[in-house]
């Protein structure tokens, strides 16, 4: 086991290497750069940059150098100093600007799993066991509108009712009070009043995916001869249930474990924009935008780590769970 | 008009220039009036007078100058509120900018045409326009309480601005025939920039936001990170671990338009309100509070501004903003929200959300200039292009009207180039020559060009056998609208046998073509209706990303004949005579040095335009006072601060 993960560690390194690169090949690929970026934003607002402070702009970010020196200079300076760079457009360092969001996001996520299989696990199974009954049915009709309502939808239409019919303060995490107030009772209260729209928002499409994931794996399992002897044996049906079709049909909960990690910076990224959150997505597409290559760069960087992490946990634990499968 | 220039005090100003707005401008005058000690019997906000009170803060009397800018006011305000607007979470540090940060040395009227005393009281300028003597306001104080003196202008000019390691050539406005003016102080109120050539621009130059530099750093704060006032700044450029201190420069002093200008809370200004809660990198909004050393007090000599503080909601999404708007949740706005498309929306929700609309007046001229690449690196696009006809030809080949009608709901009128009706300077052929409707003679002009040969489908071919075929470079996301002003045209043109492509490109691609002269053609409004001496790119080759019918010929003009290409005649003239507008301070002189340039436009013929750059709307809460009806909406014209937010207040 030690011996696996060691190895898918060292793994690692180069392919976050050649992620790096990629990453730092495609967010330049577009025509232009930060300055022509920069320059076009302002014009849209009918602003003129200072044509001598343009040409500077660009020689002080070192956007005038061929591509590979730019980044031989990120990637040392992130592999000998641990430093990432300072954002263009805010002058502040990359990795302040990305861990100041971090908490929220991780609130924001681990809320939304929780409700997400929290919905989705008994609502499974229920509409397996009782399959084609009237409350099947009305599961599955729900899951399929679910599926089919894009979430960023879902959010403006919920925003626009809440801001026009009821003259609800939407969007945001918290109200004006406690924006910038420290931490207290107040203020988690007041985040948990706000926080259940983007929540409901951000689950709807995954419980629904779950529930019908849920349910056909469950479907596979009752059908097998086991739990037909276990049924003979006179095991009640609830125990019955739980310890044995279940835990096998855990196991694609637990793969969405590596697609999770990397979701914590990218995912809902459109609902986090259109609800306003103070959250990693929109601070990622506002720096793709804009082309502001240093924290761009860092966001690709961070997503891969995670992504290649979140693999790995959930080899480990989907080994652990289901002794079926074996690591080597 | 003819005033003696030398004796150019505020009183006596009253230069009758572009009285286009004059109409409105009546209507609610704001004008400073420099009285003398007026100090003494000021009265200020209710938070700072308990300030005084227990000691915490000095007497109004020393706060504020002996002689401070008095705002006449429409109505005398009342102290208090909270003003909300909205801010996009991304490059959006200007709407800042446009709200408080507009205290430069001089400032614009209400109507965009004269110059009136700001931070400086009054000015003296020499015969040549190469001396300008400002005098500024006695006992004068940054934010902080340090007084403001002529020391901190040299600083920000000599020391700053002028600095190669900060700016690596010095900003454009303090820059005239490729050489930087110098500050001089003459004592702590007076100071004297010189110029190497006459500068008559000067002033208006100043009154726009790039023209800020004098009032930007303040010395007793700045100067610690300077390397000629503080040796050791080595040190902090290592403890804020920055690569040298020109960056960390600009992350605590900030710059005109750059973000950290509003990300540091500690630095002194000159503005009405200044930073509490700084705009940076993923912050949810931006408060800022009163500044309690400004300047300026009303006519019943109450301390501006009414308002107590700011709150600048950012929100990731634009259209949020107009969700804002609808449920009366902002103040005063009209960033992001002011396109035409909105104001159904707008209007039909004006008593839900408690507002009323202000008028902004374009202070651009053409809507949707259409600028053909003269100087195509193909030789056979570039002849046809260049031949005034053909171009003629598709001027007189469109349906203006049935644009105007469709894309801007009657809005607007046929117009070419040049400063807008009313206008002292409105000269009639350039503004609508060609823009008649008539097939027949476009037809007549580009058979006997030598295309009257055409394809099956009907469209003319070139005499090698090419079809005439064109792009036309347009940005979907920044102007719709003039994408579907060119669909239309596009069909206009169908019928005169020319076929063109609506090429929708995304901005960066846009300015990439332009910089490299790769476009055939590329659509842009056109600037310099109510202000064409700052911005005469539609005149002359004049702008070296804004001139795209001739990129190559601006690139010559900016950097004197080294680069780009040699442009014709016509241009040439043109350039001598705006340089020499340029430095002509008398405007009647200005005038009809202008009129010969705009005649050689017109003749030139160069872009070929649709309609008058159309007016758009803002939003101002019906309890919000003193706030004008129309104003121009302009980057020169910062709107709405140069209608002095500071004098702004609730009156319920």
């Amino acid at each position: 086991m030690l011996r696996f993960i060691a190895k898918r560690l060292l793994w690692m390194v180069p392919s976050l290497i050649v992620v790096s690169f990629l990453a730092f090949v495609l967010i330049q690929l577009p025509p232009g750069d930060y300055v022509t970026t920069f320059i076009a934003t302002l014009a849209a607002s009918n602003e003129v940059v200072d044509q001598t402070t343009a040409a500077d702009l660009r020689a002080r970010f070192g956007l005038d150098q061929p591509m590979i020196i730019q980044y031989l200079k990120w990637i040392s300076g992130i592999l000998l100093h641990g430093d990432f760079g300072l954002s263009f457009e805010w002058q502040q360092p990359v990795s302040n600007l990305i861990w100041e969001r971090m908490a929220l996001t991780l609130v924001l996520t681990f809320s939304t799993l929780l409700a997400t299989w929290g919905i989705a696990l008994p609502v499974g199974v229920y509409s397996a066991v009782k399959k084609y009954s009237v409350g099947d049915y009305v599961v599955t009709f729900l899951s399929f509108l679910g599926l089919a309502i894009p979430s960023f939808l879902l959010a403006l239409v919920l925003m626009y009712i809440a801001a026009v019919e009821f003259g609800q303060e939407v969007g945001g995490l918290f109200s004006e009070a406690y924006v910038n107030a420290p931490w207290s009772f107040g203020k988690v209260l007041d985040l948990l009043h706000h926080l259940w729209i983007p929540v409901i928002i951000l689950a709807a499409s995954g419980t629904a995916s779950l529930i019908r994931v849920m349910r056909a794996n469950m479907l596979d399992e009752l059908n097998k001869p086991y739990v037909t002897t276990a049924r003979a044996k006179g095991l009640s049906e609830f125990h019955l249930l739980v310890k044995y079709p279940l835990r096998l049909a855990l196991n694609p909960f637990i793969s969405t474990i590596s697609w999770l990690l990397p979701n914590l910076v990218s995912g809902s990224i459109i609902v986090a924009i259109v609800l306003s959150l103070p959250t990693a997505g929109p601070l990622l597409l506002q720096s793709l935008m804009s082309q502001d290559m240093y924290l761009a760069g860092a966001f690709v960087l961070l997503i891969c780590a995670l992504t290649l992490i979140g693999s790995l946990i959930s080899d480990i634990l989907l080994a652990l769970v289901d002794p079926r499968i074996r690591l080597e | 008009m003819s005033e003696d220039i030398q004796q150019r005090t505020p009183h006596c100003r009253r230069l009758d220039r572009r009285s286009v707005l004059k109409g409105f401008a009546g209507a609610t005058a704001i004008s400073a009036l420099p009285y003398a000690a007026r100090a003494e019997g000021a009265k200020e906000a209710p938070a700072l007078a308990k300030l005084v009170v227990d000691g915490k803060l000095a007497p109004l009397a020393d706060r504020i100058p002996a002689s401070p800018m008095v705002v006449t006011v429409e109505k005398v305000g009342r102290y208090g509120g909270a003003l909300r607007r909205g801010l996009r979470g991304s490059a959006d540090h200007n709407g800042i900018l446009r709200m408080v940060g507009n205290q430069g040395l001089v400032r614009w009227n209400l109507a965009f045409t004269e110059v009136l005393p700001n931070v400086a009281e009054k000015w003296e300028v020499n015969a040549d326009s190469t001396e300008f003597t400002f005098h500024l306001r006695k006992g004068m104080k940054w934010s902080d309480g340090h007084p403001f003196t002529a020391d901190d202008i040299v600083f920000a000019i000599e020391d700053c601005a002028k600095n190669t390691e900060l700016y690596k050539s010095p900003p454009t406005p303090i820059v005239i025939g490729g050489k930087a003016g110098t500050v001089t102080k003459i004592d702590d109120t007076t100071m004297k920039f010189t110029f190497a050539s006459p500068y008559a621009l000067f002033l208006e130059q100043m009154a726009t936001p790039l023209g800020q530099h004098p009032t930007l750093f303040a010395k007793h704060y700045c100067s610690q990170f300077h390397p000629k006032y503080n040796p050791a700044v080595a040190d902090l450029v290592k403890a804020a671990n920055l690569s040298d201190w020109g960056t960390l420069f600009r992350s605590k002093c900030g710059d005109i338009e750059i973000p950290t200008r509003w990300g540091n809370a500690d630095k002194p200004t000159l503005d009405p309100w200044v930073i509490k809660e700084p705009y940076t990198g993923g912050a949810t909004r931006v408060v800022m509070e009163r500044n309690p050393y400004f300047w300026q007090v009303d006519t019943a000599g109450n301390q501006l501004p009414y308002i107590d503080r700011l709150n600048f909601n950012i929100s990731q999404d634009v259209e949020s903003l107009m969700l804002d708007v609808i449920s009366g949740r902002l103040d005063i706005q009209e960033r992001h929200i002011d396109t035409l498309q909105n104001k159904p929306t707008l209007s039909q929700n004006m008593q839900k959300g408690g507002y009323r609309l202000i008028e902004l007046i374009n202070s651009g001229s053409q809507q949707v200039q259409i600028y053909l690449n003269l100087t195509h690196k193909d030789p056979k696009m570039r002849e046809m292009f260049a031949n005034k006809e053909f171009r003629k030809a598709l001027s007189l080949g469109m349906n203006r009207s049935e644009i105007i009608e469709l894309v801007y709901l009657g809005q607007s009128q046929p117009y070419q180039a040049g400063p807008r009706p009313g206008h002292p300077w409105y000269h009639a052929t350039l503004a609508t020559q060609f823009s008649e409707f008539d097939q027949a003679q476009a037809n007549a002009i580009l058979d006997k060009l030598g295309y009257a040969k055409k394809d099956a489908n009907g469209f003319r071919l070139r005499p090698d056998g090419q079809k005439i075929f064109f792009a036309i470079d347009v940005i979907p996301t920044l102007y719709p609208d003039e994408v579907d002003a060119l669909e239309l045209a596009k069909r206009h043109w169908a019928d005169i046998g020319i076929d063109i492509k609506v090429n929708t490109i995304e901005r960066a691609l846009y300015y990439t073509r332009g910089d490299n002269n790769d476009h055939d053609a590329a659509v842009w409004p056109g600037p310099g209706g109510l202000d064409p001496m700052l911005d005469p790119r539609d005149f002359f080759a004049q702008h070296t990303q804004g001139s795209r019918y001739a990129v190559p010929w601006a690139q010559w003009y900016v950097s004197g004949g080294k680069d780009g290409q040699e442009p014709p005649e016509s241009q040439k003239q043109r350039m001598k005579l705006f340089d020499q507008a340029r430095a002509t301070a008398d405007l009647q002189k200005r005038g009809e040095i202008m009129k010969q340039l705009f005649d050689l436009t017109a003749d030139a013929f160069e872009t070929i335009g649709i309609c008058l750059a159309v007016n758009a709307f803002g939003i101002c809460k019906t309890n919000l006072a003193n706030v004008p009806a129309k104003y121009p909406n302009s980057w020169s014209w910062p709107n709405p601060g140069p209608a002095l937010p500071q004098q702004f207040f609730f009156s319920t």
